[in-house]
């Protein structure tokens, strides 16, 4: 669907991309992690054509009026307007049908409400997120960017976001967002790549890279930091939560075990940082 | 594509506060002159006169609706201009600014059709007003100030029966909006290059000034005395001299037109290259 190839871009600042490549498919949600200054955000202005590279090629196997739809950094709405209008003026300088029928068809899309009259202005950080990318899905391009789609949502807001982002996959869409918060990611990215400083320094299936990274699990259950089984992993305790040290082969045995000596855990999160998915190639 | 983009262009501009606040400025400084002269305009023009009137018979009134238009015309030196420069701009810096032309770019439209949309945009509403402050205050000035003569002082006092001044008048105010046009092309292309809305209207305030002060510098070279853009922006004020050029005016306002084209392609072709983000 698009394959980039060996992107390089500087600005006066200094480098912001070196050779990164790259590929996004149909239906496939892949997950771009950094941290800020990464160099995210420039590469998803050269892929959707904002920005020129200095070197390297972009194909997208596309022939549609707008094979790419994005929302980049904030998503910019005229704040002055209402949903419904943001979305009508967009639709039309594109010619995309702009009939109330199939702008409320837009809001619905992405679970906006139809009742809402006031300008943009008034909207929670989600909905304008929301806004921003019908607003992408005008003229059904096959491709979906999303720069930091998480940053202001509150966890049901983000929580409703991943949801509207796998119904997205499943209609084939090949996705692309950014983050640089890994649970995020995780919890509804197929691939994984991870930038830092313009460099593309990991790259996988998101089990794959994550489970051989992961060697820390906060466990919470009642009273579970009394749970003898745990003891010689411990890493920190708190009251009803603790975290332990053990590879992703561990867990499933140990969990086992915690159940069996009568703790009901209630939930299991691996952590990994940044850092972690970082060194590993910069090795 | 190109109409789609200008009725949207269009409806943001007329759906922004800040253009209703311009229009309403216009309206007031014409309300203010119209106010002032209703009151003083008459004393202040017995002062103008009064050596004359030792010499000459004045019949009718002189301070009439046709002076009152000729000083409402005046407005184009500065006040107008300044305000059409800064809402031409904003329909290009505030778009930069809001992060809403990265959103217009992710569409299907293409660069060079956007931006000629927008000057296109610029040049209608430029129009519109001029049309406005033009009609207003001939409703305004005829109801209230009646018709007459008209005197105008241009380095000698020129004196207009009531319909050849109201022929003069329309042609200036025609003349006087190719100027404009000239003015809030220049603002958008400073738009186009400086991004932020407060940079491009110190910018363009500049630019007017600047070319306030050029038009009356001599710089002795015939060449730069007739092609040099600054030169070109007053020839809506010829036509108040007593002997007519009008091909002299007409030269003018066409130079004054290849330059307003020249700054929109210049604008147009610096948009299309530069990076959007």
């Amino acid at each position: 669907m698009l394959q980039a190839t060996d992107l390089n871009k500087s600005y006066k600042s200094g480098k912001a991309l070196h050779n990164f490549s790259i590929q996004l498919k149909s239906g496939v949600i892949a997950g771009l992690l950094g941290r800020n200054g990464a160099g995210k955000t420039t590469l998803f202005k050269i892929l959707c054509g904002l920005v020129t590279p200095d070197h390297g090629t972009l194909a997208i196997a596309s022939k549609r009026a707008k094979p790419i739809g994005a929302v980049i950094e904030q998503p910019g709405l005229y704040s002055y307007l209402t949903a419904y209008e943001n979305l009508k003026i967009f639709a039309q300088i594109q010619k995309a049908p702009a009939d109330l029928k199939s702008v409320e068809g837009y809001l619905e899309s992405v679970g906006l409400p139809l009742n809402r009259k006031d300008p943009v202005r008034n909207f929670s950080m989600g909905m304008k997120q929301r806004l921003g990318i019908a607003i992408a899905l005008l003229n059904d391009p096959e491709i979906l960017i999303l720069d930091e789609p998480f940053s202001g949502l509150d966890p049901t807001g983000v929580a409703s976001l991943i949801k509207l982002i796998k119904e997205l996959a499943a209609q084939d869409i090949a996705i692309l967002l950014s983050s640089h918060l890994m649970t995020e990611l995780q919890k509804c990215c197929d691939y994984l790549y991870v930038i830092d400083g313009g460099i593309l320094v990991n790259e996988g299936e998101t089990n794959t890279l994550l489970d051989g990274l992961i060697s820390v699990y906060t466990l919470t259950a009642t009273n579970i930091q009394a749970c003898a089984v745990l003891q010689p992993y411990l890493l920190t305790t708190e009251k009803n939560t603790v975290s332990i040290t053990c590879s992703s082969e561990q867990i499933p045995a140990i969990l086992q075990n915690v159940l069996e000596e009568g703790f009901a855990v209630t939930s299991c999160v691996p952590n990994i940082t940044l850092e972690q998915l970082v060194i590993p190639l910069a090795k | 594509m190109m109409i789609p983009l200008l009725k949207v262009e269009l409806f943001k501009l007329f759906r922004e506060s800040k253009t209703w606040y311009a229009i309403a400025a216009v309206l007031l400084i014409e309300g203010i002159i119209l106010t002032a002269a209703y009151y003083q305009g008459a004393t202040i023009l017995e002062l103008l006169l009064d050596n004359l009137r030792q010499s000459f018979y004045f019949e009718g009134n002189l301070l009439n609706g046709n002076l009152l238009l000729y000083i409402i015309l005046n407005s184009l030196w500065f006040n107008l201009p300044l305000i059409l420069m800064i809402v031409s701009s904003a329909l290009i810096t505030e778009e930069y600014k809001n992060g809403t032309l990265k959103t217009l770019m992710l569409q299907a439209v293409s660069k060079w059709q956007l931006i000629t949309a927008k000057y296109i945009t610029s040049f209608i509403f430029t129009a519109l007003i001029l049309a406005l402050l033009m009609l207003t205050t001939c409703i305004l000035a005829y109801s209230i100030f009646g018709s007459g003569d008209l005197v105008v002082y241009l380095g000698t006092l020129n004196f207009f029966p009531a319909e050849e001044a109201f022929k003069r008048i329309c042609l200036a105010f025609a003349s006087g909006l190719l100027s404009m046009l000239f003015f809030t092309t220049v603002s958008l292309t400073l738009g186009i290059l400086l991004k932020e809305p407060a940079k491009t209207w110190i910018a363009s305030a500049f630019f007017l000034i600047l070319c306030s002060l050029l038009l009356k510098a001599d710089f002795g070279v015939p060449a730069v005395e007739r092609f040099f853009f600054p030169k070109l922006t007053n020839a809506w004020q010829h036509f108040f001299e007593y002997d007519l050029d009008l091909n002299s005016i007409l030269m003018d306002n066409l130079l004054l037109a290849g330059y307003t084209v020249f700054f929109a392609l210049i604008g147009i072709y610096l948009f299309t290259k530069k990076d959007i983000g």
